[in-house]
């Protein structure tokens, strides 16, 4: 299922809430992304600074990323509110709900409305059934969710649509009033719910799309003064989809590709920054050449082709190096100390990431580093430390005293008299 | 604030032609050096000039190979 999009009322005990707005959609590969719309009236007495979103505990592991906006202006769109990530505030939320906090950029009053739009998306939820299939079949996942949005506050009005990538849904779990139209699901419109409440619902769909998944994600970021950044990230690449049973024909594969292989992938997209250089893409075995670099002034992308398609439960395993220009990522700051900025995540497009370390390596006579690591991921990294362009000397200081050690050795030899008889 | 970026303190432009230049001045000190050293006896030598000869061609030879090495991409 591509994306559930929800519009829901709350209310509280200090928020109630109205009829719903603007619905939008979104639509994604292996990966959920849900958008939530929602109205919120405060109806209690005191002003209420923010607002709660409440998740399931199994829907909570494999969050990503929450995010929420408010728009101000009549056109304009403010792209942030502040999302504060807390754990469960309520001691009586059921089931272990786990809750998080949007803080509003003004308080609401009594009897004042706002309208918050909130995005979540949600990794490794969607539950490829049958488990195994073979190299000639589609691939069918499971999506496990809520008629309604599990939420601390009483609801007034919801509805919920849920956009697959095609017309081929198995089954779905019929919670009245529902109704399917194409690849539109929708759950609504239910009037006057309890706090978290939650009806439970399977939709069991067609996905073809690739289940590509990062199982582990090693990058070493190298600083050098002279002028370069250099990367080099160690990738275990997996098919998390449907496992593969039964034989792959190469043939079959070639002859028939819209039959054969349809939920397998052959190629992947990673964006990398605008001035890259001395890209390369190797494994174990040695240069791999089926890739593609397109530079660009915004972005470069580059298309990596594996040495073999990647079916259900595949593995690969390569590392990806590029050299970057030092002056896009390595600022002074005001009190003096350098600073790397720098994207945390992985430069691999549609792709979920389980592990990620990240190792900085710092040029010779730098001291004191630190880092700042903001969460939710896809944001900048930063490290800082203190560096004296005077240790930069280090490099050249030891090839010049290495070449004098060689004139010295010289000057000794000449110098030395072995001759046992005196001349 | 806008953060000051840090680039090199040398162009990167100039890399591969600065490696040329200091490493064929240091060929050519180092050239002079050994002429020195087999054009004179063993009394005409003076220890002085082969140190001074030796440092200047090692300084030019070693800051040669540092922006060679810089120019091929091995940034040290």
């Amino acid at each position: 299922m591509e994306a559930i999009r929800r519009s829901i009322d709350l209310s509280y005990s200090f928020i109630v809430d109205l009829s719903m707005d603007q619905i939008r959609i979104d639509l994604t590969s292996s990966i959920v992304r849900v958008f939530l719309t929602l109205k919120v009236e405060n109806t209690g007495a005191s002003q209420a600074s923010d607002v709660l979103l409440a998740f399931p505990p199994t829907e909570a592991e494999h969050l990503a990323i929450v995010k929420a906006s408010t728009a101000e202006g009549k056109r304009k769109r403010k792209t942030y509110v502040p999302l504060s990530v807390n754990p469960t505030e309520l001691p009586d939320a059921p089931n272990g709900a786990r809750l998080f906090s949007i803080s509003l950029r003004n308080p609401l009053k009594t009897g004042e409305a706002a309208v918050l739009e909130v995005l979540y998306i949600v990794t490794h939820c969607l539950e490829p059934f049958p488990v195994e299939i073979s190299q000639s079949e589609t691939q069918f996942v499971y999506y496990h969710d809520s008629a309604t949005l599990l939420s601390p506050y009483h609801v007034m009005e919801q509805i919920t649509y849920i956009k697959t990538p095609n017309n081929k849904v198995e089954s779905y779990t019929r919670v009245d009033p529902t109704n399917r139209a194409g690849t539109e699901l929708r759950y609504g419109l239910y009037h006057d719910l309890p706090p978290y409440s939650y009806s439970p619902i399977i939709v069991h769909f067609e996905n073809n799309n690739p289940f590509a998944v990062v199982e582990e994600l090693v990058r070493e970021v190298e600083i050098s003064h002279w002028g370069n950044l250099q990367v080099r990230e160690h990738y275990k690449l997996k098919h998390a989809g449907a496992r593969h049973k039964g034989v792959f024909s190469r043939v079959e594969y070639q002859s028939r590709p819209s039959i054969s292989g349809v939920s397998s992938f052959k190629h992947l997209l990673a964006r990398l920054p605008p001035r890259v250089h001395s890209v390369y893409y190797r494994d174990e075995i040695g240069n791999i050449s089926s890739s593609h670099l397109r530079l660009g002034s915004q972005k470069s992308e580059l298309e990596i082709e594996p040495r073999y398609p990647l079916f259900g439960g595949w593995k690969a395993t390569f590392v990806i190096g590029y050299g970057l220009p030092l002056q896009d990522f390595l600022f002074e700051s005001p009190d003096g100390r350098h600073y790397l900025n720098f994207s945390f995540g992985c430069p691999l497009l549609e792709t979920v990431v389980d592990e990620l370390t990240i190792k900085v390596v710092l040029p010779e006579g730098s001291k004191n580093p630190s880092s700042a690591v903001p969460f939710p991921v896809n944001q900048q990294l930063e490290v800082y430390y203190d560096f004296s362009p005077i240790s930069m000397l280090a490099e050249p200081l030891m090839l010049v005293s290495a070449v004098f050690l060689f004139f010295i050795a010289c000057i000794a030899y000449l110098h030395i008299d072995l001759s046992i008889r005196k001349s | 604030m806008a953060p000051k970026p840090i680039s090199s303190p040398v162009p990167v432009a100039w890399y591969p032609s600065l490696a040329v230049l200091m490493l064929s001045v240091g060929l050519l000190v180092t050239a002079s050096f050994f002429i020195y050293e087999a054009t004179s006896s063993r009394w005409n030598r003076r220890l002085s000039k082969e140190i001074a000869t030796g440092a200047v061609a090692s300084f030019f030879l070693g800051f040669g190979s540092l922006f060679l090495l810089l120019a091929t991409g091995v940034y040290v």
